[in-house]
């Protein structure tokens, strides 16, 4: 009996906060007002001009190779 | 080849024919969770944006709707967790959700900044079971958990909201 009271006074409980929040939240419209494309085109496209990060990586291992061993520099021109 | 096989190969045509199917429904989706048309629309682009960079883990037989759902609900979990009120409000005298418009004005509002301070998942599943009224079935599959997990988060949820109700001297009704 306890039990079925508890479960009675749990769901009243739920529908009065369900209740609650469906008056406090209005319905929202989800409708899409635009076609989003061409901002996924604007990514995409701003993404192939993009340089990967290992290539900057590469660069910076290079400048401080050449700075700490300013010889390597001939050595590389040499195999060039 | 098909269209998600096409896909997955990094077509930009076969993404395309796929945004324009599927936009629609992940800014519905979004909407519901963040109730924001504007948030909705950026992380609606932004779904998509992460659609085509994790294409190579979509299995071509799978399901691309839910696939992009789940992908979505996830977004939308980060940015009510990221934009969640941090502050919480001093109890007033009871008030009780009834009459007087302007009371119930403040009311609601105090409802809603209640919610807004939900943890994030529990926030998302309590909007889509409660404020929506959508199968579990279909939020699980969204929350990637089971169908008993997805009614535990609402359940939490609503024990936590009903606390911090009280304690705010609200009294549903």
């Amino acid at each position: 009996m306890k039990e079925h009271e508890d479960k009675y006074m749990s769901e009243h409980n739920d529908r009065e906060i369900r209740e609650a929040l469906k008056q406090s939240f209005p319905p929202v419209n989800t409708e899409l007002r635009r076609d989003v494309w061409p901002d996924i085109l604007r990514k995409l496209d701003a993404r192939q001009v993009g340089v990967p990060w290992y290539d900057w990586a590469l660069v910076g291992l290079s400048a401080v190779m050449f700075l700490a061993f300013p010889r390597l520099a001939l050595l590389f021109a040499y195999h060039l | 080849m098909d269209l998600l096989q096409r896909f997955t190969h990094g077509e930009i045509d076969a993404f395309e024919t796929l945004v324009h199917q599927f936009q629609g429904d992940i800014y519905a989706w979004t909407v519901r969770i963040v109730r924001d048309p504007c948030v909705a629309e950026d992380l609606t682009v932004e779904t998509l944006w992460r659609i085509y960079r994790a294409r190579h883990q979509f299995r071509s037989d799978g399901n691309f709707g839910a696939w992009a759902r789940r992908i979505a609900t996830n977004l939308a979990i980060d940015h009510l967790r990221r934009n969640r009120p941090e502050q919480s409000f001093a109890a007033e005298p009871a008030g009780v959700l009834r009459p007087d418009p302007l009371v119930q004005g403040e009311i609601h509002e105090r409802i809603q900044q209640a919610f807004r301070r939900l943890p994030a998942k529990l926030q998302a599943a309590a909007t889509l079971a409660l404020v929506e009224e959508l199968p579990y079935g279909e939020i699980a599959s969204a929350l990637g958990t089971s169908v008993g997990a997805a009614k535990v988060r609402v359940f939490r949820a609503v024990r936590i909201l009903r606390k911090r109700l009280s304690q705010a001297g609200i009294r549903p009704e």
